[in-house]
């Protein structure tokens, strides 16, 4: 992961991973292994975590923590765990939050700024949120110019789908 | 929602199209001449001083064709103050000469510049441009245009295009050879020469076809260039061009949760028919000229 050094964003130290919740006792399990590798994040990690479920029935475990190497070693453990028992075509997608230092929050709304990695397709897209339900597309395209060559990129913005109301406000 | 088309997609070229149409029909009409005057025996030579003089009447009326076939009216600065004082704005700034300017009753946003000389040029916008962008990115669009002018793209152009209709007409003539040389009392041996002549006419139409639309591409590049040198907000131009071509209509709004259960919508491939389309279209695509004013909105930064 790069940071957006041209484009004035910080990391912010938050990302989160989301799945669809199914019943039954293999997910359960799945979700007992989560549950018991989160409790058990050693104190060097300095990791915060949250698991929630939003109103369209996906979980979302969110971490936060001061570098973003222990953030991504947390959720590709989290992805891990869900691949193995077998629950990887319910992963939908890993989130990355960004803020703007340079320009304190367009228009006055919120200047939180995401990288979303789309698992069904494996490669990532810009998400910029701007007020209700609508988004900076401008914004997208520049970060879209600055990083498209260094990561997997999704190039068809037919398809930069976005996750309102993404439950990462912060942990500490 | 997917088999539907979108409005975005229904997306109104009708001005291109009406410009296209008046040109082919006008150089259709030119061929027909000429093909009727050599029928009827008229000299080479003669034929090619027709056509020469042919070509310098368009060149000299190109401004008048072009209003006409557009639909623009020349406006006074008592129609459109603001219009005015924006191109003002610019032009002083950047000690470029002004402009006549014009209006097109048009909903769909667009823009061109046309003139022989930069003292003469027109630029013309239709009312669909101005309702949709804020004054930066309409600043950012006519200092495009102006960059057009400044550049003298339209005489490039016309220039170059003045080798593909001179490979057009050897192209004519060599038919003619080929068709009537049986009757005549030539030998096989002016035959292959006729035949040569036809083939490389043939391969130079072609090449100066697909030259012309990379010199056209190329001087868009550059105009987007010098048209954000102009404002100096290369991102205004960005983004006028993401919301003129669309693109910005194509980002969805509906939550990746909701459409994660239409599954199949995942599977269909990126493909990308880029390459071919690229080569024979006259505007590179969007997302490339985004780039490169994104690139230099960092770098100014």
């Amino acid at each position: 992961m790069t940071l957006d050094v041209k484009l004035g964003l910080k990391v912010t130290g938050r990302g989160a991973l989301t799945f669809k919740r199914v019943s039954g006792t293999f997910f359960y399990e799945m979700e007992q292994d989560i549950r018991q590798f989160l409790g058990n994040l050693q104190p060097e990690f300095d990791l915060a975590w949250r698991i929630t479920t939003d109103s369209y029935g996906y979980m979302w475990i969110i971490f936060e923590g001061k570098r973003i190497e222990d953030v991504l070693a947390g959720l590709t453990t989290i992805s891990d765990i869900i691949e193995e028992k077998g629950f990887s075509d319910k992963l939908l997608a890993a989130v990355f939050e960004f803020s703007s230092v340079r320009e304190e929050g367009r228009g006055g709304g919120a200047s939180q700024q995401y990288l979303i990695y789309n698992y069904k397709r494996n490669n990532f897209y810009p998400f910029v949120p701007l007020g209700q339900k609508t988004t900076d597309a401008e914004q997208q395209m520049k970060i879209m110019a600055t990083v498209a060559e260094e990561i997997p990129f999704e190039r068809d913005m037919t398809l930069w789908y976005p996750l309102w109301d993404l439950p990462l406000r912060s942990l500490v | 929602m997917f088999a539907k088309k979108q409005p975005w997609q229904k997306r109104d070229t009708g001005l291109t199209v009406r410009m296209i149409i008046s040109f082919a029909v006008l150089s259709v009409l030119y061929i027909v001449f000429l093909s009727v005057l050599a029928y009827v025996g008229v000299g080479a030579i003669a034929i090619a001083v027709i056509a020469g003089i042919l070509i310098l009447a368009q060149w000299y009326f190109s401004d008048k064709i072009v209003l006409w076939s557009t639909g623009a009216k020349i406006v006074s600065r008592e129609q459109f103050p603001e219009l005015h004082d924006l191109v003002e704005r610019i032009v002083a700034r950047n000690n470029l000469p002004k402009p006549r300017i014009a209006v097109i009753n048009m909903r769909m946003p667009n823009a061109f510049a046309t003139g022989k000389t930069p003292r003469s040029s027109i630029v013309a916008v239709t009312l669909g441009l101005m309702d949709q962008l804020d004054q930066e990115e309409l600043e950012g669009v006519i200092a495009h245009e102006l960059a057009h002018i400044k550049n003298r793209d339209v005489l490039v152009l016309t220039l170059a295009s003045l080798f593909s209709m001179i490979a057009w007409y050897m192209m004519r003539f060599g038919m003619y050879g080929g068709m009537f040389g049986g009757h005549g009392r030539r030998d096989n041996q002016g035959g292959a020469a006729m035949l040569l002549v036809l083939l490389i006419a043939i391969v130079t139409w072609i090449a100066s076809f697909l030259i012309i639309r990379a010199i056209s591409r190329y001087r868009e590049y550059v105009a987007d260039r010098d048209g954000a040198l102009i404002t100096g907000k290369p991102s205004k131009l960005a983004s006028a061009l993401l919301k003129i071509s669309g693109t910005m209509k194509r980002i969805p709004t509906r939550d990746l949760r909701e459409v994660e259960g239409m599954n199949a919508f995942f599977i269909i491939p990126a493909i990308s028919g880029d390459a071919l389309t690229n080569l024979f279209s006259t505007h590179p695509p969007v997302a490339q000229r985004v780039k490169k004013l994104m690139e230099m909105e960092a770098a100014m930064s």
